[in-house]
């Protein structure tokens, strides 16, 4: 019997960073436990990670390359897969350009650095990520409003904590995870939850104040509304650092009197009144937000709304506030992307690009624009599609539009670990490593000051980390790259004097953290200051002053259709088990989340006849899907809670029932809907009607 | 030798599951016996653990003596002398006994006791990122809340 061995690396079920203790025996993952060392996680694990040797040694897992040939999948070498995807690629780059070919990931294995490289030196703009209404859409928010994405300061202790729109304790881990959280606030923190459903965090917080789902920006300018009236605000910072305060505070006065955002908000008066002053006043102060506020209209107003507030309270690059962490010297992830070497003509064709300038210059697309040229073949036809680590039949907004225009490309090559909906449309399936099969300079994207060695555990059937195989596809389509996968790593490390090998011993780097950093060099925006009102936005034609713009989709922007939809769907609720569609096939994530849950407020449950545990179908003008009834009086009886991301892995049948139990038959993409420069999907806020399953 | 004896402080648990998931795969369990569980009402939740009773019901609703309670106060299970006829289950006021089908024994939790003997905290414990799961080596487990109570814990 061989002995156990143990391998530190670092998790990646969600968007990742936790220290991991990998058991091997035999060449197999047999258990895995949280590192204690780990600075991001100290010991702990999700349930999440906890379960990825259940899904790394999964039966239904794919571990070779597959072709479909006439609805038959077919096991082939990685030599035949990587040359049929390149000769194919070929073809439609030579007839149509490389434009008609999109590459798209979900919310990414930690490959981003690789994906946006492949994508650029085959010359496509249409890069396709989660990155216009999740995370990226907050960096470039932040990028044009002070310069780079300030995170809160875990590390530092806030006295207060504001926790917006996020349950850091079960999801949104892109910082900093729960248990960071935990330590600050049971330090005696003050707690200042912004939820329109009463959780964990609400039930214990000093104050909570339930909003309407999708009015965060306008409550944010509440706050303002408070501090300028009370003059709460850091005078010298604002006089110094702030462009555009007297037309911002202008424009508070007329908009967001207390009364006017009460009535859009749902928010007592008096309750925004004493948070606001409870943030303004307590030094530090920290804001930890997440993606529902990024997730409407208002995506980027909220986020720009919200680095002014952390701005003129003084918290803005604090200790212990929101801050601008300092990331070890290892090469940027924009660096090794290339975005340079996409010829400028074919930068100029990227779809919505003009419409979209933010997105554009995050270098993404937003995902409608993709469908529409996929199917109406303007402004120009898109024949191939690139999908790694994505299921946007179920993930999308539209769902239905998604999947008939993923049918119609001539040619669809899916990376991943399982035949998902989505995988099962394409021509080409290619394996993917999980975590636990990938070496990488962990974490270079984020904002939190580490990179993180994760380093490969094992291998599994002939599957390649997805690093190696955007490298081997990239050589086979006469791209630049390295030799091998640790090759390139080297290279990202070298400013830190450090290789792979050497790197991988040591676990992790942090950057040489400094505060104040304003103070000798001013912010990285064009005027050097907090631009809360944006130049860049100004030189778009667009709005240089954040604002609330109501929902798109609401009983006050659409009385008529509100009488037959009368409630407000709130989409997408996380959970502890899955991550998006992830996980529905894992026993032990499953068992604990057997069914997808629609919560109801009790009150507007018996109106309709809907008891605990009923099948309830949910309505949208858009589509249906069914969902199990979980009474919640912890939510507004005018709202409708629903989890997001489900199939079933367990339908043999094709499709496995993608069209269900999907929130996303109901959402909408309509361009009207989105945020006008960032092409946010309007995901979580729209309105539905429920009623009780008969067939059940 | 000092009894130990576990406690979940409901309060701190946020209910995110991984204490269910580390016990799995601790004890190499699939689908079906949850030796720790956490029930959800939202906002609250409630986890369902053996609580190694000093006067175990499951203990002395055994017709075979299969269930026994060693020097350190756990409460353990024989699996070779279990019979499978459930009055444990029954008789558990927590809900804390599990049924394995497979096997069709009862099982239930050992306070990891092959890790307490390595100096190594129960699995649930090592991965709640609240630290809602205390192990006390005191008999009394009031002394754990006056101590948790005492020391700002929220």
């Amino acid at each position: 019997m061989s002995e156990v061995k143990f391998v530190k690396t670092v998790c990646r079920s969600c968007h990742g960073g936790c220290g991991v203790i990998a058991h091997v025996k035999d060449g197999k993952v047999i258990k895995v436990e949280g590192d204690p060392e780990s600075p991001i996680s100290y010991g702990t694990m999700c349930a999440k990670g906890l379960a990825i040797t259940q899904l790394a040694y999964h039966p239904d897992r794919v571990l070779y390359p597959m072709q479909k040939t006439n609805g038959d999948w077919k096991r082939i070498s990685w030599d035949e897969a990587l040359d049929t995807v390149a000769s194919k690629f070929k073809d439609v780059i030579a007839e149509y350009g490389s434009e008609a070919i999109i590459v798209g990931q979900g919310t990414g294995r930690d490959y981003e650095s690789h994906f946006s490289r492949f994508g650029n030196l085959l010359g496509t703009p249409n890069i396709l990520t989660a990155g216009h209404m999740c995370y990226l859409s907050r960096i470039g928010a932040t990028l044009t409003t002070c310069g780079r994405h300030p995170a809160i300061d875990y590390a530092n202790n806030p006295k207060c904590i504001v926790m917006w729109a996020c349950n850091p304790q079960w999801t949104n881990p892109d910082e900093y995870k729960g248990v960071s959280f935990w330590r600050a606030y049971e330090k005696g923190a003050k707690l200042i939850v912004i939820d329109p459903r009463k959780g964990f965090l609400a039930k214990r917080a000093d104050l909570w104040l339930q909003l309407r789902p999708g009015t965060d920006a306008a409550l944010a300018m509440g706050f303002f509304s408070v501090i300028i009236e009370e003059e709460l605000y850091d005078r010298e910072f604002v006089s110094q650092y702030i462009h555009g305060w007297d037309a911002f505070v202008e424009r508070v006065r007329k908009d967001y009197t207390l009364k006017r955002v009460e009535e859009t908000t749902w928010v007592k008066q008096d309750l925004i009144r004493k948070a606001a002053r409870l943030y303004a006043t307590t030094k530090p102060a920290g804001i930890h937000w997440g993606v529902p506020t990024e997730q409407t209209n208002n995506c980027t107003d909220f986020t720009r709304t919200a680095v002014g507030l952390m701005a003129v309270t003084g918290n803005l690059d604090a200790p212990g506030g929101n801050v601008f962490h300092v990331p070890p010297p290892v090469r940027k992830v924009a660096e090794f992307s290339a975005h340079t070497e996409l010829p400028k003509e074919q930068v100029k064709k990227r779809l919505g690009g003009e419409q979209y300038k933010l997105a554009a210059r995050m270098t993404f697309i937003t995902p409608k624009c993709a469908w529409d040229a996929i199917l109406t073949e303007k402004p120009y036809p898109v024949k191939a599609g690139y999908l790694i680590g994505t299921n946007p039949v179920v993930s999308r907004a539209n769902a239905g539009e998604v999947y008939q225009a993923l049918k119609k490309l001539d040619f669809l090559v899916v990376q991943d670990f399982f035949l998902t909906p989505t995988a099962e449309l394409a021509d080409i399936f290619l394996p993917a490593g999980t975590w636990l099969e990938q070496n990488h300079v962990a974490e270079n994207w984020k904002f939190h000051g580490y990179v993180l060695a994760r380093q490969k555990v094992v291998e599994i059937g002939e599957c390649w980390q997805d690093h190696k195989i955007f490298m081997e596809l990239g050589k086979k389509m006469g791209q630049q790259w390295w030799d091998s996968v640790e090759d390139a790593l080297d290279w990202l490390l070298e400013p830190t004097g450090l290789t792979w090998d050497e790197f991988k011993k040591k676990g992790y780097l942090h950057g040489d953290q400094k505060y104040y950093k304003h103070l000798e060099k001013g912010f990285s925006t064009p005027t050097g200051k907090v631009e809360l009102y944006s130049t860049i936005f100004e030189k778009w034609g667009v709005d240089p002053l954040p604002k609330y713009t109501e929902l798109p989709e609401s009983p006050i922007s659409q009385p008529d259709m509100a009488k037959k939809y009368p409630y407000i769907l709130n989409a997408g609720l996380r959970t502890p088990t899955f991550f998006h569609s992830a996980n529905r096939q894992i026993p032990w994530l499953r068992e604990i989340r057997p069914d997808p849950i629609v919560e109801i407020h009790p009150q507007t449950a018996s109106q309709h006849n809907i008891e605990e545990g009923d099948w309830v179908w949910i309505e949208s003008p858009r589509g249906k899907a069914k969902e199990r009834a979980k009474l919640n009086d912890g939510i507004d009886p005018r709202v409708i809670v629903a989890e997001h991301g489900w199939w079933y892995p367990e339908i043999q049948s094709s499709g496995h029932g993608w069209d269900v139990s999907n929130i996303n038959m109901l959402t909408d993409n309509s361009h009207e809907s989105m945020d006008p420069v960032m092409g946010a999907t309007n995901l979580r806020v729209l309105l539905c009607n429920i009623s009780r399953c008969e067939d059940e | 030798m000092e009894k130990v004896s576990m406690v979940f402080r409901k309060k701190n648990c946020m209910g995110c599951h991984a204490c269910e998931v580390a016990c799995k795969q601790e004890h190499g369990l699939g689908v079906g016996p949850r030796l720790v569980q956490v029930l959800e009402k939202s906002p609250d939740y409630i986890p369902i653990y053996c609580h190694h009773c000093a006067k175990a019901p499951c203990k002395e609703a055994c017709p075979v003596e299969a269930i026994s309670r060693n020097e350190q106060g756990i409460v353990l299970i024989d699996n070779d002398l279990c019979i499978g006829c459930r009055e444990c289950l029954e008789a558990c006021p927590f809900g804390a006994m599990q049924f394995e089908d497979s096997q069709e024994i009862a099982v239930k939790c050992d306070l990891c006791v092959h890790r307490l003997e390595d100096n190594r905290r129960p699995a649930c414990m090592t991965v709640c990122p609240t630290g809602c799961i205390y192990l006390s080596g005191k008999k009394s487990i009031a002394a754990v809340f006056e101590k948790a109570t005492r020391g700002g814990s929220k």
